[in-house]
């Protein structure tokens, strides 16, 4: 169900680089994909959640609970050493892969 | 208001975290809509609906939370016990005394657990190589007015035993014999199991190589096969896996090896080679099979698979019965009609269970006063550390987690003793393993396995436990509120009285593991010191098994003999040369028991007929081996006509059945054939099964009366042993090139042999003796020491009152002598005990308990004196004046 037409880690990348500013509860990762992307990435945005938790059972992320800007409590993602190191290889990862598929979708002819 | 931590959440939290996350989401969603314009009533419904299945969704997050505080939970336990282990590794790096004197005291008490431990696991406790040693049985027949333990079943009766027990699936007969084996090199003399062709399937011994014997092949005229002992085929062989279809021969006949046995007990006996009975020359005459008082066979037999022990025992006791009445005339020697049935295991390690679990609880004690002596070790080092672990606690860390600090400590200590302890046994265990496995048929499946190893490990860690527990237990009081009192006085005097107790335990302990040492030397100086009635310096024995087929009659053996004995009497240095079928110590227990009656007197009934050892003897035999004769002759060389038999008896069988008269010219008549034999002489008794047995009454026949194949020959001279045996065996190859010569040696080895049991014993429990009193007195110096230094104001007043250095000396000694005296007392009742539990395993000496226990006890004194002589001195040493400003 999640990110069906999401490129397979595409959203693990999304949320690294959400979290990368600093601490963001979930509610501020998805608005924050939303509008970046002005809602071109049909997520639903349940699909977030289980994959922030598999994140941060990998370490890349950890949890901190502080109070949001509604005076309410919430749990907040920020970035681990292993999360930051995460995010910039997928960045290259990402650049290279629509690089090579650019390169290939631009070529004209045989 | 920012929580950090979560790691220990539970499922609660976990439920909990989760929801709030999603809930939170929701919230912010709903909020974000209306701010958009969407109509309130609906923006939490759209929000869901953006959102998806919310308990779906919930459920994958709370299944990665769950799995992630797991990880992160053991993760968190690991790295603590790791850091608490280098932490102790490091705090004990930092006192090595404390260490060392921990350690060794601890690998000398673990490692004689682990050796003792082999021993109970490999004789007692491992099932042995058999599939059905459980359902196995061993029949024996006893003859309690023989003293016989098993004489033994005849041919027929195999037969009889097989058709007549319902609560048996099978009857295997078994005896060993010695032949030569000819073919692939050397001629062999070897020890071979003649079994009937079920034995190895009723055992469940599977076979390494080929197979064992099939149906039917131990029937009249089958052909002859032969199966391996793995010992043989790997020592004799060189483990040629393509010996199956070879051929060897033996008793003049091919045999073809059929298949390769894997490593067993030597048990029943340590057999080479094993054939069926109809491989075997004299299993297959006709005496032996159809005479019924021919008992050379041992049966053994699987119980039905619910069948009991008892059904067992009272279908033998039916057989028995019935073949008395059947057969009166064949039974009429074995007064007894009893067949036992013992259980195969408990067969294997008879004898071997009251030593070696006696050792095993001895073993325990040592452990315990080690483990008396390491907890006080702790308690003053905890002392030492009152700061230290107030400071722990300041910094955060609850009692409990002092106190898992603490074990961990100990633990630590204890595992690297326990593998100290485990090095230390490795050599024990192989000296032991070599020892034993002369001693029992089971001895060479003593070893250093996983068990023992496991076994070490587990007393390692309960060892650490309960040392480290104890002195914790003792703190009685919260160490932070000990800080605040500042003072070691006050906490020292509940500390020394905890300390005390130990060392009294300790010296209880130690006395009665010195009680038990004490009774079993002195028992084993007693087996030493007692007269044998022979004299067995300057003689040499060897074993000459004279082969079957070559030495097929009396003649032959006798000129054998005779040519022997004329040859070695020309040897230079040799003043005496015999034959015997036996001498003493060469076996423990009565071989050949003559029953008889006295000529002239009414036949008593056969249960009360006397009886003897008989041993067939060469003339010279009591001259050779320092047998006084004490009235009448010793045989001669004419002695041969087994018409009218000349006899020699013992002093005490002539005594008892001749009282005040003289035996010699006196007749007996033997119950089984009614030979009439003439008393010619009487000699001095002779502990003939070694000096931990009985003197027997014996009789004996000249050598040539029966001239047995198995011969023992015995030689006295004054020349040096080892060129004796050479000279023994030069002779006999000189008579037959390809006769074997064994069991060369002298007679004061075989002795000595005969006794390597409670040797051993009597090693193992003065090493232990010894340890436990090195560990007690090390603990009395520690607490006398410990002592001296808290009452080092006291003696210090005592000085500078006018006290003299000699009655302080003596205050001090004199507390050590009454912990130690108070450690004996309480070991007196326990000692006791140990007397009981012992008299299965001491050898002769009766009584000396309460001499014992006063050298054990004045040992104790002597030693607390000495391990108070340095504190005491440290005391009359002490000046007033420091002593004050110390304070």
């Amino acid at each position: 169900m999640a990110g069906s037409d999401l490129f397979v880690g595409t959203l693990d990348v999304l949320i690294l680089k959400a979290v990368s500013w600093g601490p963001i509860h979930g509610y501020g990762i998805g608005r924050w994909i939303r509008q970046t992307t002005r809602d071109a990435l049909q997520v639903q945005e349940g699909a977030l959640y289980p994959a922030l938790h598999r994140l941060e059972r990998k370490g890349l992320l950890e949890e901190e609970w502080g109070v949001s800007e509604t005076g309410r409590e919430a749990k907040y993602y920020r970035l681990t050493t292993a999360g930051r190191g995460e995010l910039r290889a997928a960045v290259t990862r990402w650049r290279d892969y629509a690089h090579a598929v650019t390169l290939a979708l631009d070529t004209t002819g045989r | 208001m920012k929580r950090l931590f979560r790691l220990s959440l539970g499922e609660r939290g976990v439920r909990r975290d989760v929801a709030s996350e999603i809930q939170f989401h929701i919230e912010m969603r709903t909020r974000e809509l209306i701010e958009a314009g969407v109509d309130p009533s609906a923006a939490r419904e759209q929000a869901i609906a953006t959102f998806g299945d919310v308990g779906a969704i919930e459920a994958e997050c709370r299944s990665e939370t769950r799995q992630r505080v797991r990880t992160a939970t053991w993760r968190e336990v690991g790295d603590s016990i790791v850091q608490d282990v280098r932490y102790a590794a490091r705090t004990l790096a930092r006192t090595p005394g404390f260490t060392i004197t921990v350690l060794v005291t601890l690998a000398l008490g673990i490692g004689a657990n682990s050796a003792v431990f082999s021993m109970v696991n490999g004789l007692l406790l491992k099932h042995p190589p058999y599939a059905n040693s459980d359902r196995m049985v061993v029949l024996q027949r006893p003859v309690a007015s023989l003293s016989v333990a098993d004489v033994g079943f005849a041919a027929p009766e195999v037969a009889d035993f097989r058709s007549q027990t319902p609560s048996l699936d099978g009857v295997a007969e078994y005896h060993s014999m010695s032949f030569d084996l000819l073919g692939h090199g050397e001629p062999r003399r070897v020890q071979t199991g003649v079994v009937s062709s079920g034995f190895f399937d009723l055992l469940g011994v599977k076979p390494l190589l080929g197979r064992t014997f099939a149906r039917g092949e131990d029937q009249t005229g089958a052909v002859p096969v032969l199966v391996l002992s793995y010992a043989f085929w790997v020592n004799q062989l060189g483990a040629d896996s393509s010996i199956i279809g070879k051929t060897f021969t033996m008793n003049d006949r091919q045999h073809t090896v059929i298949g390769v046995l894997p490593p067993l007990p030597n048990y029943p006996d340590q057999n080479d080679v094993w054939m069926p009975i109809s491989s075997c020359p004299f299993r297959s005459s006709a005496r032996m099979t159809t005479m019924r008082s021919m008992r050379m066979l041992s049966l053994f037999a699987r119980t039905k698979p619910g069948a009991t022990i008892t059904d067992v025992r009272s279908d033998l006791a039916t057989v028995g019965a019935r073949l008395h009445a059947q057969f009166r005339d064949d039974y009429k020697g074995i007064p007894d009609e009893k067949v036992s049935a013992t259980p195969i295991t408990s067969a294997m390690s008879e004898g071997a269970a009251p030593s070696v679990l006696l050792l095993f609880g001895i073993a325990g004690l040592v452990l315990l006063i080690a483990c008396a002596n390491v907890a006080h070790l702790t308690m003053a080092r905890h002392l030492r550390r009152q700061r230290e672990m107030a400071i722990r606690s300041a910094l955060g860390a609850g009692r409990r987690r002092v106190l898992r600090q603490l074990l961990t400590e100990s633990v630590l200590l204890s595992l690297a003793g326990g593998l100290l302890g485990l090095a230390l046994a490795g050599p024990g265990i192989s000296a032991i393993a070599h020892i034993v496995a002369r001693l029992t048929a089971r001895g060479n499946e003593i070893a250093l396995d996983w068990r023992v190893v496991g076994f070490t490990l587990a007393l390692s860690v309960a060892t650490g436990v309960f040392f480290g527990v104890l002195p914790a237990l003792t703190d009685g009081r919260d160490l932070v509120t000990r800080l605040r009192d500042g003072g070691a006085t006050t906490a020292g005097g509940g500390k020394l009285r905890a300390r005390s107790a130990l060392v009294i335990g300790e010296v209880a302990l130690a006395s009665v593991v010195l009680v038990g040492a004490g009774l079993m030397i002195r028992s084993f100086a007693h087996l030493l010191r007692v007269d044998t009635g022979y004299d067995p310096q300057n003689v040499v024995t060897a074993h000459v098994d004279l082969n079957w087929t070559k030495y097929n009659n009396g003649q032959v053996v006798r000129n054998f003999a005779n040519a022997f004995i004329d040859r070695l009497h020309a040897s230079s240095g040799v003043t005496a040369v015999a034959v015997a079928n036996e001498f003493p110590a060469s076996s423990s227990s009565p071989q050949n028991q003559l029953l008889f009656s006295i000529r002239g007197r009414p036949a008593p009934d056969s249960a009360r007929m006397p009886h003897a050892e008989l041993n067939y003897v060469s003339p010279e035999y009591f001259r050779t081996i320092g047998v006084p004769v004490l009235s009448g002759r010793s045989f001669t060389a004419d002695d041969r006509d087994t018409a009218s038999v000349v006899v020699v008896v013992s002093r005490s069988l002539a005594e008892r059945y001749f009282p005040g008269a003289n035996a010699v010219g006196k007749q007996i008549t033997t119950a089984s054939q009614g030979t009439t034999l003439t008393i010619v002489g009487v000699v001095g008794d002779v502990r003939e099964f070694g000096p931990a047995a009985d003197v027997p009454e014996q009789i004996y026949e000249p050598f040539n009366a029966l001239s047995v194949r198995d011969i023992r020959v015995l030689v006295r001279s004054r020349g040096s042993a080892g060129a004796m045996m050479n000279r023994i065996r030069d002779v006999v190859h000189e008579l037959d090139a390809e006769q074997p010569v064994i069991e060369v040696r002298t007679l004061a080895q075989a002795r000595d042999e005969v006794i390597a049991a409670p040797r051993l014993i009597t090693l193992l429990l003065g090493l232990f003796g010894a340890v436990a009193l090195i560990i007690a007195a090390a603990g009395l110096g520690g607490v006398m020491a410990y002592s001296v230094g808290q009452r080092l104001q006291e003696f210090g007043i005592r000085v500078a009152l006018g006290a003299d250095r000699s009655s302080i000396l003596r205050l001090v000694v004199g507390q050590g002598v009454r912990l130690v005296v108070a450690g004996l007392l309480i070991g007196a009742f326990a000692a006791r005990g140990v007397d009981q539990l012992m008299s299965k395993v001491l050898v002769g000496a009766e009584g000396g308990e309460a001499l014992t226990y006063a050298a054990v006890a004045l040992v104790f004194v002597a030693v607390a004196v000495v391990a108070c002589l340095a504190p005491a001195r440290r005391a009359t040493a002490v000046d007033p004046v420091t002593a004050f400003k110390a304070s």
